[in-house]
């Protein structure tokens, strides 16, 4: 346990002093969510781009503390030295995820906060639980792909990758508007996409609404697909450096 | 594999280690036995499995055949590396953490680690502990690896070429700190390029090459084994002689490698050869090597 922690601070400091982690995570779901959507009186609209843009700046967290930091990790003289250490897996592993959980819940806090400071957003008491849940699930199948683009992705690849799958996942799906509002072809690929699903069950939970068993099973098969590409990637790097 | 006769447990074994990437057979069937306060330089040229050896050594790799211990128990479990400290080959480090906080974070790992202050005063890092890690120099980043393979208070440190890259007042001084190890009861697997450092430093030599132990022993059983002896003299021409290793020439001075010298000297005599500045002195442990692994100088 304190072998955890002790890297959970580890993490959590490099993360805290790299602007390039930063930027993505923590400032531009805040930002984007002002600069797209601005003040707005409209309480269904505020409240449901506030759950859309705290779920991108999660993404952000899985695909740049994950995808990036195990990509730029795994190679380095260091994660070699970190290997003769002590030291299991798990405990590494187990601190790696709390700072990524304290981190995400910042990132989303940013967005829940400013949109409270700026929109009448309007989340029911009973919802708030549902909603966390829904955002904190979507958020650990995230965090399977983004362990995925880690072992996959080529260090120098990896940035450039977590950065455009960001990007798109986003957009297509409709976490950055209303997807009703997406062009037609969007919208078309959109239904298949995991983040379009982590979107019905999350934007359901905080409306109030039934969340549908389909958009579930398809988080589900988003998660068991990502965790077989992790595992495979993970066996494939020990394979070519700890054979 | 039978229990240790001698009543005393091994710090780390390989024994009968074979390890093959691919068509390249990197050990073939290599044993290697380090006792405590035992200072052991493994020697070879580059290839010759040295980092092979120590990685299966540090679980970081499984051999295809044999068995690896470390403290007898099996390497790739966690537990079984609490009382080792390692520098590895490369060292690097993170870059947004500072010089202290990587040792801090080192030695959690262990339950008796030493104090920082005292650790980083020891290795000339005092001045550099609020330092980024990924900022340092060569030399601090290598002097960095080294302090962190004793930051847990090891019963045994495995050092791959720790001395590349210093300068040679740090490598006195961590030459010093080894020794102080050793006596304390430490045992150290060395591997160096430097011979003039196993020289200094060792207690037993294994030199491998090809992935196969050819010769272990003291440093002077090594260079004795190898019976090699140097003969320098100056002479107007050299004739065929018996005996020698091989030669070298410049302007009538020659150095001529032989396993007797007592019998090139009579044969020199013998046949005539007019020379002066006779002298006679034993090879170093660099010509040992040299001489054991077919390479040249």
């Amino acid at each position: 346990m304190r072998i955890a922690l002790a890297h959970f601070k580890d993490q959590t400091l490099q993360h805290l002093r790299a602007p390039g982690y930063l930027l993505p995570t923590l400032a531009m779901p805040g930002l984007f969510y002002f600069l797209f959507e601005g003040q707005d009186n409209d309480v269904e609209l505020v409240t449901f781009l506030m759950a859309s843009f705290a779920m991108w700046a999660v993404l952000g967290v899985a695909f740049f503390q994950f995808g990036v930091g195990i990509a730029e990790e795994r190679t380095t003289a260091w994660e070699r030295f970190l290997r003769t250490l002590p030291l299991s897996a798990g405990q590494r592993l187990a601190g790696r995820v709390l700072s990524a959980a304290l981190f995400a819940a910042v990132a989303a806090a940013v967005v829940i906060g400013l949109a409270h400071l700026i929109n009448p957003v309007s989340v029911a008491a009973d919802r708030w639980l549902p909603w966390i849940l829904a955002l904190g699930t979507g958020g650990v199948v995230m965090a399977l792909g983004g362990i995925a683009i880690g072992y996959w992705a080529s260090p120098r690849a990896a940035t450039a990758l977590a950065t455009l799958a960001w990007l798109l996942l986003a957009y297509l799906g409709g976490l950055w508007e209303i997807p009703g509002e997406l062009p037609s072809w969007a919208a078309e690929v959109s239904r298949y996409l995991p983040t379009r699903l982590w979107g019905e069950v999350t934007w359901a939970a905080v409306q109030g609404q039934a969340t549908s068993l389909g958009d579930w099973l398809g988080l589900a098969a988003y998660a068991v697909g990502f965790a077989v590409l992790a595992r495979w990637g993970y066996r494939r790097d020990e394979g070519a450096s700890y054979r | 594999m039978t229990d240790d006769a001698r009543g005393t447990q091994a710090v780390a074994e390989l024994l009968g280690v074979h390890k093959r990437y691919g068509r390249v057979e990197a050990l073939g069937g290599i044993d290697l036995e380090i006792q405590p306060g035992e200072l052991v330089a493994l020697l070879g040229p580059n290839g010759a499995g040295k980092t092979t050896a120590v990685s299966i050594l540090l679980g970081q790799r499984r051999p295809d055949a044999g068995l690896a211990r470390l403290f007898g128990r099996d390497p790739t479990l966690p537990a079984a590396r609490r009382l080792v400290g390692v520098t590895l080959q490369e060292s690097g480090f993170p870059d947004n953490l500072t010089v202290r906080e990587v040792v801090d974070l080192v030695r959690v790992h262990y339950p008796h680690p030493a104090a920082t202050p005292v650790l980083l005063e020891r290795f000339g890092l005092s001045g550099v502990a609020g330092r980024r890690a990924g900022g340092l120099s060569g030399g601090q980043t290598r002097r960095l690896a080294v302090a962190l393979a004793f930051a847990g208070r090891p019963q045994a440190v495995i050092l791959d070429e720790p001395t590349t890259g210093l300068d040679v007042e740090s490598r006195h001084r961590l030459w010093e700190v080894v020794r102080a190890f050793v006596a304390d009861g430490g045992a150290v697997l060395l591997t160096t390029h430097y011979l003039e450092e196993a020289q200094a430093l060792a207690s037993r030599v294994v030199v491998i090459a090809g992935g196969q132990v050819i010769a272990q022993g003291s440093v002077d059983d090594i260079t004795a084994r190898t019976g090699l002896s140097r003969v320098h003299l100056q002479a107007p021409a050299l004739p065929e002689l018996p005996g020698v290793n091989h030669i070298e020439a410049t302007n009538g001075s020659y150095t001529l490698y032989t396993a007797d010298p007592d019998g090139l000297v009579r044969a020199l005599t013998l046949k005539g050869v007019a020379f002066s500045g006779l002298r006679v002195e034993r090879a170093s442990l660099e010509e040992a090597f040299l001489h054991l692994t077919g390479g040249t100088s």
